[in-house]
């Protein structure tokens, strides 16, 4: 297979749909979660009122990221957190290596975190020859498989467990067997010995409470609990955008973060924690650390269509209901962050220039949008990035990462289209035209399979004729019709 | 950072006025904080208490509704009793201290264990400050008492829980959290809502990965305030 990036998501699509263990997979994603998540948003009375109010709070904060920023920042350094700020990935990756260098650590447990997946956290801290253990079960075997998450909440989902037992048999030396509670009781074993000696615990952040400083994280597992209990020293990685006004806004938030993503009430745990311990002999850490990201994110609040971008709670639902992420999966995205909320936030973080295909990654159904419980317009995102990728402006991201490769013959095409569908008399025409020339092409009444020289000219035509019909315009127009009709 | 932070959201102003007129425009603006008591509004005709208990065991947790401590006692006997527990770590609740003194455990008890004694113990004890009946979610605050490790290490986790303080939805306790005021604010809050689990393997329900794979909240005080 080659290297995977998300400007090769074509080839990367046709791989995956030749994949039939990533296809059943998938399937399972889509019906089990999509199930799981109707019934679990059954038992709120007024679903639409929470995705409501928990957007309304979004747009309040991100309208005034900078006055909540500071109080969050004032409230937490008052109960004892240490703030960092860091203006990128790699800054983000040298705050965390000097805090554990500067602690003499070599111990690392590690929570599950997209953030640190974003920056690539783990590739830099094993460049500096440290090891940290990622803990949550699904990522601990993409870990030890080398691999990349394929999803933002269940990032192993890529994988069967044959091939699950099969990696633990070679790498941790268990008896391959089929039973998952035996993984899963291999996995709580082997892990609670790094968690015993565990000397820095690193974590990511689901919301941080403006009002008090807290800072929560959502898990099922446990593992968070432990890895922001045991070890001496606490680093939580979050973006600037996890900011939220009031503690009683978690209320909303914890009713459609679960159901969204896991199709649950609640997840099994959360952990609210403001600062370090109060006395001495209290548990926990003796030291909180927050390293506190932009990367990219503070571009997005310069337009209303991409600030929304930044209302993203990272539940995942837009890409179990996404029909492209349903076939093809996460790595064909050859990103960090697959599937819709991937196809608008990718661009923007990393640049246009490297993953211009991904706004095209979508038939625009609109799916995401119905499901997203924070009700963020992906498909006005997609199609606010194609014009992007067309006009070759990429406004914010071309001081950043280059000028976009424009694609002028898209815009010509589309640029005739839109003459043509704005004139009636152009409009009466072309369609006079088109059925003149589609005579060369109908037969039986069906534009079949199209070859040959027309297949060069329009590779359009040729793509859609290559596995369906397309059907032929009609021999006489509603209007000829009408005319004829009236004549009588 | 925040110069930047500022700059963008200035470069958005005229964007968002553009926005705001269309919207005005549109008129669909329905009053969405007209909404929020509708939304929080119960729809469970019992008391918290028992709504708790059908959360809780929807979640594979299981629930034991007691009249008194003594009763507490004995349920918590007959769990160790069935589990074999040889060694139990205890928070520093004096409801659960108490309750473990009735029970007279025939095991090792722990108060103020160390790390290495926790991951020995099979079976942890501890109080809960809050129940909150539409998950069936248990709030232990560390103000209130060292919860932390003997909650979650442990394979099994018995928590005791007064019936006065089970509350129906979780906002209600997040009020009366907020509503102490800084000091009251505790520096570590744990909200637990069933065994530990995971569905990281093929989607596969596993229970029991990090935390304990088995709860046991014993509610003392009868029938509740529902």
């Amino acid at each position: 297979m080659h290297q995977q990036t998300s400007e090769t998501f074509d080839r990367n699509a046709r791989e995956a749909l030749a994949d039939v263990q990533l296809r059943g997979a998938l399937r399972n994603l889509a019906t089990t979660f999509g199930g799981r998540r109707k019934e679990a948003i059954a038992t709120v009375e007024d679903w639409e009122g929470l995705r409501d109010r928990a957007r309304a709070a979004k747009d309040e904060t991100l309208a005034h990221l900078d006055k909540y920023l500071e109080q969050f920042v004032g409230n937490a350094e008052k109960a004892g957190a240490q703030i960092h700020w860091a203006r990128d990935g790699a800054e983000a990756c040298r705050i965390v290596l000097d805090l554990i260098r500067a602690r003499g650590a070599s111990r690392l447990v590690k929570s599950k975190s997209m953030a640190t997946e974003e920056i690539h956290l783990n590739a830099a801290l094993e460049a500096e020859g440290l090891a940290p253990v990622e803990t949550d079960l699904g990522e601990w075997i993409i870990q030890l498989a080398h691999e990349t998450p394929s999803h933002i909440v269940v990032p192993a989902i890529h994988k069967s467990k044959r091939q699950i037992a099969e990696l633990f048999a070679e790498k941790v030396g268990i008896e391959p067997t089929d039973d998952v509670a035996v993984l899963t009781g291999a996995a709580r074993r082997i892990l609670r010995r790094s968690f015993a000696e565990a000397e820095v615990g690193i974590s990511g952040v689901n919301f941080g409470v403006a009002e008090t400083g807290t800072i929560l994280i959502l898990e099922n597992e446990g593992n968070a609990r432990l890895t922001t209990s045991l070890p001496r020293t606490h680093i939580a990685v979050m973006g600037i955008e996890k900011v939220i006004p009031k503690f009683t806004d978690l209320d909303v938030f914890l009713k459609l973060l679960p159901r969204s993503g896991t199709g649950q009430r609640l997840t099994a745990y959360q952990s609210l924690i403001t600062g370090t311990k109060r006395r001495p002999e209290d548990e926990g850490p003796e030291e909180l650390h927050l390293v506190l990201m932009d990367n990219g994110r503070s571009r997005m609040l310069s337009h209303p269509v991409t600030r929304q971008s930044l209302a993203c709670i990272r539940c995942g639902a837009c890409l179990n209901a996404c029909p492209v992420y349903q076939q093809v999966g996460g790595h064909a995205y050859g990103s960090v962050y697959p599937g819709p909320i991937g196809a608008v936030i990718t661009p923007q973080l990393s640049g246009l220039k490297q993953s211009a295909q991904l706004p095209y990654a979508s038939s625009l159904c609109g799916a995401c949008r119905e499901v997203c419980p924070v009700k963020i317009d992906i498909p006005e995102l997609l199609l606010h990035l194609r014009a992007e990728v067309t006009e070759g402006t990429a406004a914010g991201t071309a001081a950043q990462h280059g000028p976009v490769k424009s694609r002028p013959l898209e815009r010509l095409a589309f640029g005739l289209y839109a003459r043509a569908w704005s004139s009636p008399t152009l409009y009466l025409w072309g369609a006079r035209v088109a059925r003149l020339l589609q005579g060369a092409v109908v037969r039986k009444g069906r534009i079949g399979k199209v070859g040959g020289l027309l297949a060069k000219l329009a590779p359009p035509l040729a793509a859609w004729t290559e596995w369906r019909d397309a059907p032929p315009l009609a021999p006489r127009t509603f209007r000829e019709q009408w005319r004829e009709e009236q004549k009588r | 950072m925040f110069d930047a932070i500022r700059g963008h959201l200035a470069a958005s102003a005229p964007h968002d006025a553009v926005r705001a007129a269309h919207h005005a425009a549109a008129a669909h603006g329905e009053d969405v904080s007209a909404r929020d008591e509708k939304s929080a509004a119960v729809v469970f005709e019992g008391t918290a208490v028992e709504r708790f208990r059908q959360a809780l065991e929807a979640v594979a947790g299981r629930c034991f509704v007691v009249k008194d401590e003594a009763e507490a006692a004995e349920v918590l006997r007959q769990i160790a009793g069935q589990r074999k527990s040889q060694r139990v770590a205890v928070s520093d609740s004096p409801l659960a201290g108490r309750v473990l003194k009735l029970a007279g455990l025939p095991a090792e008890v722990l108060e103020n264990a160390a790390v290495g004694e926790l991951f020995d113990s099979d079976l942890g004890v501890t109080g809960a400050q809050w129940g909150v009946g539409e998950t069936g979610t248990l709030v232990l605050e560390s103000d209130a008492e060292r919860h932390r490790l003997a909650s979650l290490i442990p394979s099994a986790h018995v928590a005791l829980l007064e019936a006065r303080n089970v509350r129906h939805t979780l906002g209600e306790v997040l009020r009366a959290i907020n509503e102490r005021g800084e000091g009251g604010l505790s520096r570590a809050i744990t909200f637990i809502t069933g065994p530990s689990r995971t569905s990281d393997i093929e989607l596969t329900l596993a229970i029991g990965v990090h935390g304990p794979a088995e709860l046991y909240v014993v509610v003392i005080g009868g029938e509740g305030n529902g």
